[in-house]
Order: C-alpha cells, then sequence, then structure tokens
C-alpha cells in the first residue's frame, strides 16, 4: 500500500493557493453540519465530489471505498437505534432515527472525502508553506510536513522489514484478522528503530544547510493567492451563506427526530 | 510545561517531533481497515507508540503523538472530531514522562525503562492514567460536538489505549531504551535545565491530575450513562473541572529535577571516564 496521496496532476485546483485548499478543507467541516435532512447532504456530497472530479482525484476514493462504506452502513445502524423519531418503520426503528443517522452518515464521509482530496491536491511542500504563511511557527511547520512526507518512507521500511522476516519464515499471511495482526506486532520494533537512528544525521544535516540559523527565514517555494483563490474563497463563502440562509428559512431540516 | 515550547529551539527535538509523528501515523494507517466504530475509532495497536515516545522523547514525542493522530486521520476519521483526538493524543503521551519522576525520589534510578519490579509497576499505572485522560477528552469533545454518546466512547477508547499501552508498551520499551540512549536521543539528555519548569510544585500537580482522571471518568460515566445521545450540555459541561484540572496539573508538573538528575548522571559518568 503506497499511503502517499498526493496526485500529481495539473488541474486548476492543483494550482490554486495551499491557503485557498486548507480554507476550503475547514470550510467543508462546516457546511455538512448546516443541514439535517440526507437529501441536502447528498447535495453536499454531490458537490464535493464533482469537485474531486474537476481536481482528477475520484481514483483516490478506491483506496478508502470500504472504510468510506463501513460507516455509512454502521453509523445508520447506530442512530436508528440509539434516536427516536414520530413515523414507526420496524421493530422498534422510526423513519426519523433512520434518516437522521444516514444523514449522519453522509456528514462523516464528506469530511473524510474532503480531506482525501485536500491531501490529492497539495504537496507537503505546500502544506508546510500554507502553515507559515498562516502564522504557524515555521519549526513546527516543517515538523508537519516532514512527517507527511516521511509517512510513505516509514510504510516502505515496514513493508521491506516484513519481506525480509518472511524470507526468514515468518508467516505474516495465514489466519484470521487479530492473529494475522499479532503476527505484525514483531515488525514494530525493527520500523522504529529504523526510522529513529537517522535522527542525529538528519539532525545534522539541517544544521549543515542552516536550519535555524536566522529567526526570519527565505523560501525557496513561492506561493502567492491570485484572483482565482479570491474567487473560490468568495464563491465558498457565499455557498456557506446561502445554505445557512437556506437553513434557517426551514429548509434542510428534519422534523420528528428527537434525541 | 514550559519544555512543550522550548524543546523546539532543539534540531533533534524537531526532527523526533516528525519522526515520531511519521512513525504513529504509518503504523495507524493499516489499521484504519480494522474499525471497531467506522468513522470514529480503529483496532490500534499503535496506541503503545504515545506512551513509549513520551517517556523517550518527553515533548517531542507528545507533539509527535498528536500531530501523527492527525495525520492517521485523513485516512478514514477525519471530522471535528480530530481536534479532541489532537489533544487528547497530546495528553497520552505528556503525562507519563511529566508524571514519572513523581514516583522515584532525586537518588533513585529515574530511568524511563521497565527494568525493574517497580518501574513496571510505576509504567502500568501511567498508562492508566494517561489513557483515561485521553479518553476523556476526545469523548467530551465528541459528545459536546454531537459526535457519539460520551460512555460508549469513553469506554472503548480507555480500553484500546490501555490494553495495548500495557501489553505493548513494555516490550518496546524494553527493546528500544538501550539504543535510544546509546544514540543520545533521551529528551533529558537533549533538553537543558533551563528549558524546564521547576518540579517545586509537581506533587501537586500530580494530585490534581489524578483527581481529574479518576474524577472525570466517574462523573463522566454516570452522566454519560443518564443520556441516551450525545449533544446535551450534561457531559459537556459537567466534565469542564475535571479537564481543567488535568490541565492545570499538567502545568503544575515540572520536570527540571529530573533533566538535572540525568545531567548529573552524565557529568558522573564523564569524570569517571576522565579518571
Amino acid at each position: 500500500m503506497d499511503p502517499s496521496l498526493y496526485l500529481d496532476r495539473d488541474t486548476w485546483v492543483h494550482r490554486l493557493d495551499p491557503r485557498t485548499k486548507i480554507f476550503l478543507l475547514v470550510g467543508m467541516f462546516a457546511l455538512p453540519f448546516v443541514f439535517l435532512n440526507p437529501l441536502y447532504e447528498l447535495a453536499v456530497l454531490a458537490l464535493v465530489l464533482f469537485f474531486g472530479y474537476l481536481a482528477q482525484s475520484l481514483a483516490n476514493l478506491r483506496r478508502i471505498w470500504f472504510i468510506l462504506l463501513t460507516i455509512l452502513i454502521v453509523t445508520t445502524v447506530l442512530w436508528s437505534i440509539v434516536g427516536s423519531g414520530r413515523t414507526p418503520l420496524f421493530l422498534f426503528v422510526e423513519r426519523e432515527a433512520l434518516l437522521y443517522g444516514f444523514s449522519n452518515a453522509l456528514r462523516i464521509v464528506i469530511t473524510v472525502i474532503a480531506g482525501m482530496f485536500f491531501l490529492s491536491t497539495t504537496r507537503n511542500e505546500e502544506v508546510g508553506i500554507a502553515l507559515v504563511r498562516l502564522g504557524i511557527p515555521y519549526r513546527f511547520a516543517f515538523a508537519v510536513s516532514t512527517a507527511l512526507r516521511l509517512v510513505p518512507t516509514v510504510v516502505a521500511t515496514g513493508l521491506t522489514i516484513g519481506q525480509a522476516q518472511r524470507s526468514r519464515g515468518l508467516d505474516l499471511e495465514s489466519g484470521n484478522i487479530i492473529q494475522r495482526i499479532r503476527k505484525h506486532l514483531p515488525l514494530l520494533v525493527p520500523v522504529f528503530v529504523t526510522t529513529v537512528r537517522s535522527t542525529n544525521i538528519f539532525s545534522m544535516a539541517l544544521e549543515s544547510k542552516g536550519f535555524g540559523a536566522r529567526p526570519e527565514r527565505t523560501y525557496y517555494l513561492h506561493t502567492a493567492m491570485s484572483g482565482r483563490d479570491a474567487l473560490v474563497i468568495v464563491a465558498f463563502v457565499a455557498l456557506l451563506a446561502g445554505c445557512i440562509a437556506l437553513r434557517v428559512a426551514g429548509y434542510g431540516a428534519l422534523e420528528g427526530f428527537s434525541r | 510545561m514550559k519544555e512543550v515550547l522550548t524543546m523546539w529551539r532543539h534540531t533533534q527535538m524537531v526532527v523526533l517531533v516528525a519522526l515520531s509523528a511519521a512513525i504513529y501515523a504509518a503504523v495507524l494507517i493499516p489499521f484504519k481497515g480494522f474499525p471497531i466504530i467506522p468513522g470514529y475509532i480503529e483496532l490500534r495497536p499503535a496506541n503503545a507508540f504515545p506512551i513509549v515516545f513520551g517517556l523517550l522523547f518527553g515533548p517531542a514525542g507528545a507533539w509527535g503523538a498528536a500531530i501523527g493522530n492527525l495525520i492517521g486521520d485523513f485516512f478514514g476519521t477525519l471530522s471535528l472530531g480530530s481536534i479532541g483526538g489532537f489533544v487528547g493524543n497530546f495528553f497520552l503521551a505528556l503525562l507519563p514522562y511529566k508524571m514519572w519522576s513523581v514516583f522515584f525520589r532525586r537518588d533513585e534510578n529515574m530511568e524511563e525503562n521497565v527494568d525493574s519490579g517497580k518501574k513496571f509497576g510505576v509504567f502500568i499505572l501511567l498508562v492508566l492514567l494517561a489513557s483515561a485522560a485521553c479518553a476523556l477528552i476526545i469523548s467530551w469533545w465528541a459528545d459536546l460536538i454531537g459526535l457519539f454518546p460520551f460512555a460508549l466512547f469513553f469506554a472503548l477508547i480507555l480500553f484500546n489505549n490501555a490494553i495495548m499501552g500495557g501489553v505493548l508498551g513494555p516490550i518496546l520499551l524494553l527493546a528500544l531504551y538501550p539504543r535510544v540512549k546509546r544514540w543520545g536521543l533521551l529528551w533529558t539528555e537533549i533538553v537543558e535545565p533551563e528549558d524546564t519548569s521547576s518540579s517545586r510544585l509537581q506533587r501537586t500537580g500530580a494530585i490534581l491530575v489524578w483527581v481529574g482522571a479518576i474524577g472525570g471518568t466517574i462523573v463522566g460515566l454516570i452522566l454519560g450513562l443518564g443520556q441516551q445521545t450525545p449533544g446535551n450540555l450534561g457531559v459537556g459541561l459537567g466534565l469542564i473541572p475535571f479537564l481543567l484540572l488535568i490541565l492545570v496539573g499538567s502545568f503544575m508538573l515540572g520536570v527540571r529535577e529530573q533533566v538535572e538528575s540525568v545531567e548529573e548522571a552524565m557529568a558522573a559518568e564523564a569524570e569517571e571516564s576522565e579518571a
């Protein structure tokens, strides 16, 4: 499994300033929560998927389709049991509770997909520079972007160690889920050791390149907000405001559901 | 908590934050496919790492655990609840290293390993404390924003953290501590005493943290079991005093004594080798 999510495409979404994309991601935490009605949530989901289509990033959804499906099913079932409504459907399940469960499931799915598209269209270096431009101290932003960059490396190290252990007779494939998880646990120590062993060399390499030498630094990567970024931000704010106005006017609610 | 900010001056600590976060995320991501409650919580053997990171790397481990959890969330559990996950995992790694020296006198061996019965017992206690505090923070936040009912979420996170930390943690620590020490990467060897806060109020801070965690657990479960669904303010408001106790207690848990004792031990070793 390659956990690196970035898809190198030439789309207008990729060319957006990373701060704009962070703004859109944060906005996607708010937008799904405006409505309670699953039909409206489906409209929001369609919008997000359309955005992913424009960004040519739908391919990454294949990696998490199973997780998204289980979220949809289990969340809907859970809320159907825990919530209550006016209209009995079958056994102890009411229609309104089922719809609320489905709506809640869609909210979670929307935020997960939005996060996926963010990482699909934003390079690690852009994440770092965006955090700095947003006022986050450079060293913290550096740690975050370095961690993002190193995740695929650590996973690859784990896979290599697993293959080496297999060649020495470790059986990682057979057994049920719990047994297979237990068999993978001995790989944790070598992965940790292999990764952390490079700390001192990594630190020396950074300091030899002037890391932390001056409080102010310049950057190789330049980002700047353009008219397109402003347009996207204004459009999103207008969309969010419109959705809130709709909600206040009584649309998108779910009548009859109680917690 | 001074060292939580001053540690950023040290390049090695910055690198350790990045590496801890990367390891944690890399071990979390494959297990996103083994959900306990899909979209919220999954089977997490990686939960042993924050506690071990905290003991080995101190504040770098705490930041690494928080960032690593957030990165892992992008692979199937991203939501507003991730804010609670960030803070909860931060404290999951912070509390073990902050509380460690409370159990030892200054002239005792305070090395963060489990190579004695007492140290193993202290480790297990700290796993339970940190797991409870982490579960409290995350479940409180999830309940407050209407994501998931407190009681069930708290129980699942507590058991997930405590079992993985208690079973895998000692094994990892025994295997990793000697290596990390040999490489000079223990946080007590990198951070200077002046980077840390005084240990004067350490015992008071420890009591506050324990009261906050245990009290929050009891009150949270009573309030949480009394309500069917999240989003009511009973749990949201009722747990704030206990969360504040944990926070204030953490601020009072100075670690200067621990760092100074390591500095003294290193100086003594250097003198012996010269002699």
